[in-house]
């Protein structure tokens, strides 16, 4: 089994399944009960990792840190900030994630929402799936237990799929998972960009559409899609929420921010606190 | 240019056709990102200020856009330039022609604006190559400058190093980018330049 690919035996299983279902009688004859449950439990496992699939499989679920071409290290100054803020500060609420995670710290909406949340910002700008990944695993989980984490990233993912894109963010969200067992999670869609309808929309749409079935199969885990009401009639997104066509405004911050904020109040009344004292 | 340049591109072409500005911004995040937040509002909007500020323009986008028709319709009477940070891969003395490139343009196009020069702010959390490349653009362009009656040079930088070298967060949140504050502090002494050029030129 381990020779062979996730994909291999995803073919496999939907094969055995479509022999299950026409030939159900001889197969309920032939088959044992405990080998229509393994078929079974096979079958969701395929899908999940189907979409998951390990690092050797997707570049997109592989860590990588962001390589300074440019000269100033800034990447990893921020990675380092973070970091030692991890050893400061206790937050409830964890926002990671690329610019527009990091932008919405700029706007006031982020001190009159999230910082009496206390709330922690790690956002940064161009990251991917594999940056957010790496930060994660090198620290920025280090001595915290948030609450709740809202994880908004994919749309820099411009060397991926659709389907490698929601693996990277899956890859993202078992590791919350696995780091903060009692954390609930927030997956923020992928927005629509672009003046005009372009193949990154329908791109970031399929990322969506992959992770809304997903996602909650690994746990405390949702999908919230804000981009809803950007796209006018014409097609068009307006500068007046996304300045360039990629970034929002302060207004439209505002705009998603209200239903963010609400469900963040719902989430961290049903999840009990954890003092940092119980955490030796 | 990429999908999203042109639409910025044909955007500010169309914005200007129906405006007057007196002053127009025009550069790179730096300008771009500025007209998000409330000083604009408060600073620059009351002196009909337009924007054409493009993320990641380097100084050759800059220099196309301003000659493929966003300076067409439009007589401001100061032109606000802020490039060259974006200049990857260039020299300081590249950089600076790039700079002085658009500065003819601007000339050819509105022979009777005046031309801001903004200085190039330093970059990065520790001293690094770039602020050094900055910095040597900065002297560059303001010595070709001196002589000329139609440009000025303006250095914006309110002290964003401090005494051990770094530049914080809270003035630049990726030590590159302006926080709100940073901006009030870049933004007060550019208004101040503006408003007397303004009322300098006017009849």
């Amino acid at each position: 089994m381990c020779a062979l690919s996730m994909n291999s035996i995803f073919l496999l299983t939907v094969e055995l399944l479509n022999f299950h279902s026409l030939q159900s009688d001889l197969v309920n004859h032939c088959c044992s009960f405990p080998l229509r449950q393994h078929v079974r439990s096979l079958v969701v496992l395929c899908l999940c990792c189907r979409l998951r699939m390990s690092a050797e499989e997707n570049p997109a679920a592989e860590p990588a840190p962001v390589i300074d071409v440019q000269g100033d290290g800034r990447w990893m100054s921020q990675h380092n900030r973070f970091v030692q803020e991890c050893k400061d500060a206790e937050p409830d609420v964890l926002f990671v994630g690329d610019s527009m995670v990091q932008l919405m710290q700029q706007y006031e909406v982020w001190r009159e929402l999230f910082s009496p949340l206390h709330a922690l910002n790690f956002g940064v700008g161009g990251d991917t799936t594999c940056n957010v990944l790496w930060r994660l695993q090198n620290g920025e989980l280090d001595n915290i237990r948030p609450r709740v984490v809202v994880l908004w990233v994919g749309t820099n993912n411009h060397e991926h799929t659709a389907d490698q894109v929601a693996g990277g963010i899956l890859a993202i969200v078992q590791l919350l998972l696995s780091r903060l067992p009692k954390c609930k999670i927030i997956v923020l869609g992928l927005l629509p960009r672009g003046e005009f309808p372009n193949p990154l929309r329908e791109k970031n749409a399929a990322v969506n559409n992959l992770l809304r079935t997903s996602l909650p199969q690994l746990g405390p885990v949702q999908l919230i899609d804000v981009g809803g009401g950007f796209v006018h009639s014409d097609g068009t997104i307006s500068s007046r929420d996304m300045f360039d066509f990629l970034h929002l405004t302060a207004s439209a911050y505002r705009t998603i921010s209200t239903s963010l904020h609400e469900l963040l109040l719902q989430l961290l009344e049903e999840t009990p606190q954890e003092r940092r004292a119980s955490l030796v | 240019m990429d999908v999203i340049g042109a639409s910025f591109h044909n955007r500010f072409v169309s914005d200007s056709k129906g405006k007057e500005p007196d002053v127009l911004f025009v550069g790179d995040s730096l300008v771009q990102l500025l007209h998000e937040f409330e000083v604009w509002r408060k600073l620059f909007s009351p002196l009909h200020a337009l924007n054409f500020g493009v993320s990641g323009d380097a100084t050759q986008h800059v220099l196309w856009r301003l000659i493929n028709g966003e300076l067409d319709y439009i007589s401001p009477k100061v032109v606000v330039l802020w490039v060259g940070t974006n200049n990857h891969g260039h020299t300081p003395e590249q950089i600076c022609g790039g700079i002085m490139a658009i500065i003819n343009v601007i000339h050819q196009k509105l022979p009777h604006a005046h031309t801001l020069v903004l200085g190039l702010l330093p970059r990065g959390k520790n001293p690094n190559p770039l602020r050094e490349r900055n910095a040597s653009v900065n002297a560059l362009v303001q010595a070709e400058v001196v002589s000329l009656s139609h440009v000025s040079f303006l250095d914006v930088d309110p002290g964003f190093i401090h005494s051990d070298g770094s530049i914080l967060h809270q003035d630049m949140y990726d030590y590159l980018h302006l926080t709100q504050q940073a901006y009030q502090r870049v933004c007060q002494p550019l208004y101040e330049r503006i408003k007397s050029l303004l009322d300098k030129q006017a009849p």
